[in-house]
């Protein structure tokens, strides 16, 4: 017994999770007796609020993903060449700290898919709610707590890391390499993600209930709330890092770790797409983490960032909160979609056959996007009483930053023109995407326009927008994703026939739920309501029915993944006779990648092109072109 | 007996390393972390330094706030001291360099002494600066800008632990001293932002 709790895993994990409350409660009892407060151990709030801090930071320590450092900084012999913890032999190295990035990459997935469905059930609640006006089953503040959860969860703890889980899981097999460039932090990064989802699902649990102050967490709102903001001011930190910590290690990947001949304008855009959302994450995400260190620090301690009422000339400023938040959280829609871009990139391409359209201009409005991206968060604020002048700018930035991602649509669409469509399951989503994406891209120039915006703030108009970007957007690319990489992912093959079915239910039932959203919007009923005025209760119920087949569907989903997983045919090494070079290992990947780094002879995308190659298993002296045997980046007119 | 031992490990045949990555950049895949973490974290200053503008510039605040005073002599000495600290780390880096051990110890012995100064220095200060971070917007902005830099300074002090622990039981050669350059630039970093912080939080 000593033995297991001396070694890294779980049975270390739960006993230093409990060493971290005990920790938290003697911090405070002293802290509190040094300060002379009255009752000093019996402060419930803040023994919590250190608790959410410490024993996440001890668990981690427990289960191993600080093992190899705290050897190194004593000085005690390390082998940096030590694969002990690499690669997966039985699903047991799934539960455990992991350096394989392909392991990681499944971990990754499973857990936000986890969290995908959390949060999809607890959407269910709020349409059961929501199907007739007035009370049903749930009181109005745990119904603020639903949907505070709900966008929570889904946010950080799915569509944000299910991006990095992918990524983890291709990118370094893209580019040639045989892992990330630290494999040691992308495990540490992964595995603060399920305490940072435990945390915000434990918050309903919390005495007051779970934040109930949706996921943008307005100050002073969420300084006055319950104790179960805290689940999420430290949970977003968490995810936060994490998701630092991801970014900044696929850029140095991406930057450092290619393989010889592949060039910047040689990488696949999913790669571009990684890369931009990385430099999005490592810039902005700091601003969300800072945002939440104020609202834990006038909570905690007492700290004045937000409030007024402290006098003439002493007084803080509340849209500071916004302000900051925003200038994340508007990159963070990028950070949610660009991945996403990358994905249907690669798989519009692959299965119409073609190269893909104008290759440099989509790598470029990637960069573009990540540019403008920083100077449009004010259109958030339109009805928020800050300057008004300021509006006037942001509309103009938000109305520009649709012609690069206008190029996007226009160059996928493009790519699409007389190809040989081979219209399976990611290709359906792909379509789909195109679809559903185009439209919430119209109704975001639509609520770039003050005037509309002003009408349409804080009514079901924005709901159906930020579904239409995020499920119609997002969510697609992800299943895209998921169903593309499935085959190299697992080495079988998934139900093509469940999968189409999975996919014609969702694209309808999806345009059936949130379409008509935007019909209830303009007219005027509110968001984040549990209880409406009886003129909105037709359409309500009709979407309420049509989300519980949506929510249906994701079974199919479900159910696909599992069996396809354990019993499904077994899939080739390259089912969608693909170029980029994660194609060309077997399926699922040897446990290294690669036993020799391959050499990238031309573009990933030279679909049709007679001869074209991408990536060949030579070194760079012998896979010097000879005439006529390799055709090298073809120039295209 | 080549082959005898290759049979042997059969068993662990899939243990064999991977092939060494292709190096595509001159840049050190450490040092470019580092420097992408900087990055970050110049960014969290950035916010804070958003909450400073907010309620000193757009709030019109006066500041410091009315009847406190800030402590611009003793912060400058200890500008002063953290900023020699970055030049003592400097020559322990040069002395490892050039193969001088005992240079390398007294350099990072040196750097963490004087940034552990520095940091009594300051907790020091907000014993006796006479204002507490809820009487005021500008108290909770002093406070949140010299205590992120406090917690800062706090981690680059860990990490120089780490080096001169490292040091002083004989790591680091003129051939291998990434463990001393890296998380010095960390440390330089910090001295840097100080000035900036000084410089807009006391002396503007």
């Amino acid at each position: 017994m000593t033995a297991k709790l001396r070694a890294p895993g779980w049975y270390r994990a739960a006993l230093f999770l409990l060493l971290g409350v005990a920790f938290a409660y003697v911090l405070v009892g002293v802290v509190r007796t040094l300060m002379h407060e009255h009752t000093p151990w019996h402060d419930g709030q803040a023994i919590t609020t250190v608790s959410l801090i410490a024993a996440p930071l001890f668990f981690l320590v427990g289960i191993g993903c600080f093992d190899y450092w705290f050897a190194w900084a004593s000085g005690r012999p390390t082998r940096p060449e030590d694969h002990s913890s690499h690669g997966a032999h039985s699903w047991r190295d799934y539960f455990r700290v992991n350096t394989d990035h392909k392991v990681i990459g499944v971990q990754y997935i499973c857990t936000s898919v986890f969290f995908l469905f959390v949060g999809g059930l607890i959407a269910m609640l709020m349409r059961a709610e929501l199907a007739q006006p007035g009370m049903q089953f749930v009181d109005s503040s745990t119904f603020n707590g639903l949907f505070s959860v709900h966008a929570a969860l889904l946010i950080f703890l799915f569509v944000i890391p299910v991006f990095a889980g992918i990524a983890n899981y291709v990118i370094p097999l893209m580019i040639g390499a045989p892992d990330m460039a630290f494999p040691r932090l992308n495990a540490l990064s992964y595995w603060m993600l399920p305490l940072a989802g435990t945390m915000m699902v434990l918050s309903f649990l919390a005495p007051g209930g779970a934040f109930a102050t949706g996921w943008t967490a307005y100050a002073p709102l969420s300084t006055d709330m319950p104790l179960g903001q805290m689940f999420f001011t430290v949970g977003v930190q968490l995810a936060g890092a994490s998701s630092i910590a991801t970014a900044l290690n696929f850029l140095v990947t991406i930057i450092t770790m290619r393989a010889p001949g592949m060039s910047f304008f040689r990488m696949p855009l999913l790669v571009w797409a990684n890369f931009s959302t990385s430099l999005l994450v490592v810039i902005a995400t700091p601003f969300i983490a800072a945002s939440q260190f104020f609202v834990l620090l006038d909570r905690a301690l007492g700290f004045h960032f937000f409030d007024t009422g402290l006098g003439v000339g002493k007084d803080g400023y509340v849209l500071m909160y916004q302000h900051v938040f925003w200038f994340y959280s508007h990159p963070a829609v990028y950070i949610m979609m660009l991945p996403g871009f990358g994905i249907i990139s690669e798989i519009i391409s692959v299965k119409s056959r073609k190269p893909i359209f104008g290759y440099r201009m989509m790598a470029f409005s990637l960069l573009a996007i990540v540019v403008l991206g920083f100077t449009v968060w004010a259109h958030h604020m339109f009805v928020s009483g800050m300057q008004g002048w300021i509006r006037i700018p942001m509309m103009i930035t938000t109305a520009i930053i649709a012609v690069p991602t206008g190029i996007k649509i226009f160059s996928w669409l493009a790519t699409l023109w007389r190809g040989v469509l081979h219209l399976d399951t990611p290709m359906l989503f792909a379509l789909g995407f195109l679809t559903t994406f185009t439209l919430g891209g119209i109704s975001g120039v639509m609520l770039a326009m003050i005037p509309f915006d002003i009408h349409v703030s804080d009514t079901y108009f924005i709901v159906a927008h930020i579904h239409y970007v995020l499920f119609g957007g997002s969510l697609f690319t992800i299943f895209a994703g998921i169903y593309y990489w499935f085959p190299k992912i697992t080495g079988r093959m998934y139900d093509e026939r469940l999968g189409k079915i999975h996919f014609w239910c969702t694209f309808v039932f999806f345009n059936l739920t949130f379409g008509p959203m935007h019909v209830l919007g303009i007219e005027g009923m509110p968001r984040r309501v549990a209880d409406y005025a009886q003129q909105y209760a037709p359409l309500n119920l009709a979407i309420s029915i049509v989300s519980f087949l949506l929510g249906l569907s994701m079974l199919v989903f479900l159910y696909n993944m599992v069996v396809s997983w354990r019993g499904g045919p077994h899939a080739v090494a390259n089912p969608w006779r693909a170029l980029t070079l994660e194609w060309q290992v077997s399926s699922p990947p040897p446990i290294f990648n690669f036993d020799a780094v391959p050499t990238v002879v031309g573009g990933p995308y030279e679909y049709g092109v007679p001869g074209a190659v991408h990536g060949i298993f030579q070194s760079p002296a012998e896979a010097r072109p000879t005439a006529g045997t390799i055709a090298t980046s073809p120039t295209r007119e | 007996m080549e082959a005898a031992s290759a049979s042997l490990h059969a068993g662990e045949a899939e243990h064999h390393g991977p092939p060494a990555a292709h190096r595509s950049s001159r840049v050190d895949p450490q040092m470019l972390g580092m420097l992408l973490f900087i990055i970050s974290e110049i960014m969290v200053f950035g916010a804070f330094f958003t909450a400073y503008f907010f309620i000193r510039v757009v709030q019109a605040n006066p500041w410091p706030a009315a009847g406190t005073e800030l402590p611009k002599l003793v912060a400058g000495f200890n500008t002063a001291i953290l900023l020699s600290s970055s030049v003592t780390l400097h020559w322990a880096l040069t002395s490892v360099k050039n193969g001088n051990r005992w240079g390398l110890r007294a350099g990072m012995l040196t750097t963490f002494l004087l940034g552990l100064t520095f940091l009594f220095v300051q907790i020091n200060e907000y014993v006796h600066i006479g204002f507490a971070p809820h009487d005021s917007a500008q108290a909770s902005v002093f406070y949140g800008l010299t205590g992120l830099h406090g917690a800062h300074v706090f981690i680059g002090l860990v990490l120089l632990l780490m080096v001169t622990v490292r040091a002083f039981r004989g790591h680091f050669s003129p051939e291998a001293h990434r463990g001393v350059e890296i998380p010095g630039i960390y440390w330089h970093f910090v001295d840097v932002m100080w000035v900036i912080v000084y410089c807009s939080v006391y002396l503007l």
